[in-house]
């Protein structure tokens, strides 16, 4: 454990200002704006409704356009930070609700996870709170004959904030536990000196905080699926670039759209 | 009204009673689960043994997602606590995780009292005293010491 980072002007006052919480004030300001006029989880929207974003922005409008060639419908997330997780679990599970075979098997490995934790030394009084929301969602879809019906149910459940969260931090622990369990393999992503347990308790377990391509594959891993995401930024040619994660794996699941900083969901 | 918030509160206190960490306690207030308070009682072989240190602890609705904002009540001279009480600890802020409580919360700055880091100084003087004067630093936790027993 450590002192959090200050900046070296308050060394040379006597008595320094309590700027962690003036900072902190300032994020949460930034973060309530946000989430006054974003959705956790959006609507279907046409791809072409991202042109409205960069009206004037030659090399995206050419990219939109690719990207549209390629996929049918895009779903927003609010970008808070939790933005993979957030949209990686739904769309992963709305996946699954097409195939109750599938949904089975995910239900059971969801269901002994806990003990895997448990086993990897995170504390189970506050990881069973976690856990036991996750079952909680994913009894009451199951529980829904309509395919459909369900969805409906995943959306409403999604954008609650109570369970939207209480899914975001238990994928974040699983991700969290499967960098820790094959360690050796995931430090060679890790820049800097960092252990592969320092990186989970600074960049993984906590809310809000973004992620990177090392985040995805332990997700991906831990729950047996495969994830694409396709890249949007200002670089290079005139088409999206696309990404398997697991490299290896050419079905994925999950159809992820990045923008610098941000992940929505595709639908082909 | 319960939201996850209250409910887990609901969680840490009851655990809090049943497993109760050494040399800490805490409390929701009486007509608000959202405000607790706390005691700490300074570790054994540090200047600050034998004192009981008062704290209040507020959370928000996006506990556990979001860190509670804990501040000694009890006047400290410590080089990570500011003069307005305010605690300067890294799980406090930009790496506080979901998974923790509030007796981890409490344990946490409880070591804290026993391993002070001067480098990230929230009161100068009890870091630079810390770091180059301990005799009269230990004299200055004392009299903070003395004092939470009229406090």
């Amino acid at each position: 454990m450590k002192m959090a980072d200050k900046s070296e002007s308050s060394t040379n006052s006597d008595t320094p200002t309590n700027q962690d919480e003036l900072i902190l004030a300032q994020q949460r300001k930034i973060q309530q704006e946000i989430s006054d006029t974003i959705p956790l989880v959006g609507p279907l929207d046409q791809i072409s409704s991202l042109e409205s974003e960069y009206s004037t922005d030659t090399i995206y409008l050419a990219k939109i356009k690719d990207l549209s060639s390629k996929y049918k419908s895009i779903r927003r997330t609010r970008p808070d930070g939790n933005c993979f997780f957030r949209a990686f679990g739904y769309a992963y599970i709305e996946k699954l609700l097409d195939d109750k075979e599938q949904f089975s098997l995910f239900y059971d490995l969801v269901e002994k996870s806990k003990n895997s934790l448990v086993a990897l030394g995170f504390p189970q009084f506050t990881v069973e709170d976690f856990y036991d929301t996750f079952m909680e969602v994913l009894k009451r879809i199951n529980d829904i004959d309509d395919a459909s019906d369900a969805k409906k149910e995943l959306h409403n459940l999604f954008n609650e904030q109570g369970y939207s969260d209480y899914m975001v931090v238990y994928l974040r622990l699983l991700t969290s536990g499967q960098l820790q369990k094959e360690q050796i393999f995931y430090s060679f992503f890790i820049d800097g000196e960092r252990t592969v347990a320092d990186f989970c308790h600074q960049e993984v377990e906590p809310m809000y905080k973004e992620s990177d391509h090392i985040h995805i594959m332990g997700a991906c891993s831990v729950l047996l699926t495969g994830v694409r995401v396709v890249y949007m930024d200002r670089g290079g040619n005139t088409s999206v670039t696309e990404h398997n994660i697991p490299q290896d794996r050419l079905t994925p699941d999950v159809y992820l759209l990045y923008r610098p900083g941000h992940y929505d969901i595709l639908y082909l | 009204m319960s939201t996850p918030a209250r409910r887990r509160l609901m969680r840490d206190f009851k655990r809090l009673q049943e497993d109760p960490p050494t040399g800490v306690s805490g409390a929701p207030t009486d007509n608000n689960i959202m405000i607790w308070n706390a005691v700490i009682f300074g570790p054994h072989d540090t200047p600050f043994e034998d004192g009981t240190f008062k704290l209040t602890i507020e959370f928000t609705e996006e506990y556990p997602n979001k860190p509670p904002t804990v501040r000694f009540v009890s006047h400290m001279f410590h080089p990570n606590v500011y003069a307005d009480g305010g605690i300067c600890l890294d799980i406090l802020q930009n790496r506080w995780s979901p998974t923790y409580d509030v007796s981890a919360i409490l344990t946490s700055i409880q070591s804290l009292l026993s391993d002070p880091n001067p480098n990230s100084p929230a009161n100068s003087m009890a870091a630079q005293l810390y770091k180059e004067n301990r005799r009269e630093y230990e004299k200055r936790v004392k009299a903070c010491v003395e004092q939470s027993f009229i406090d």
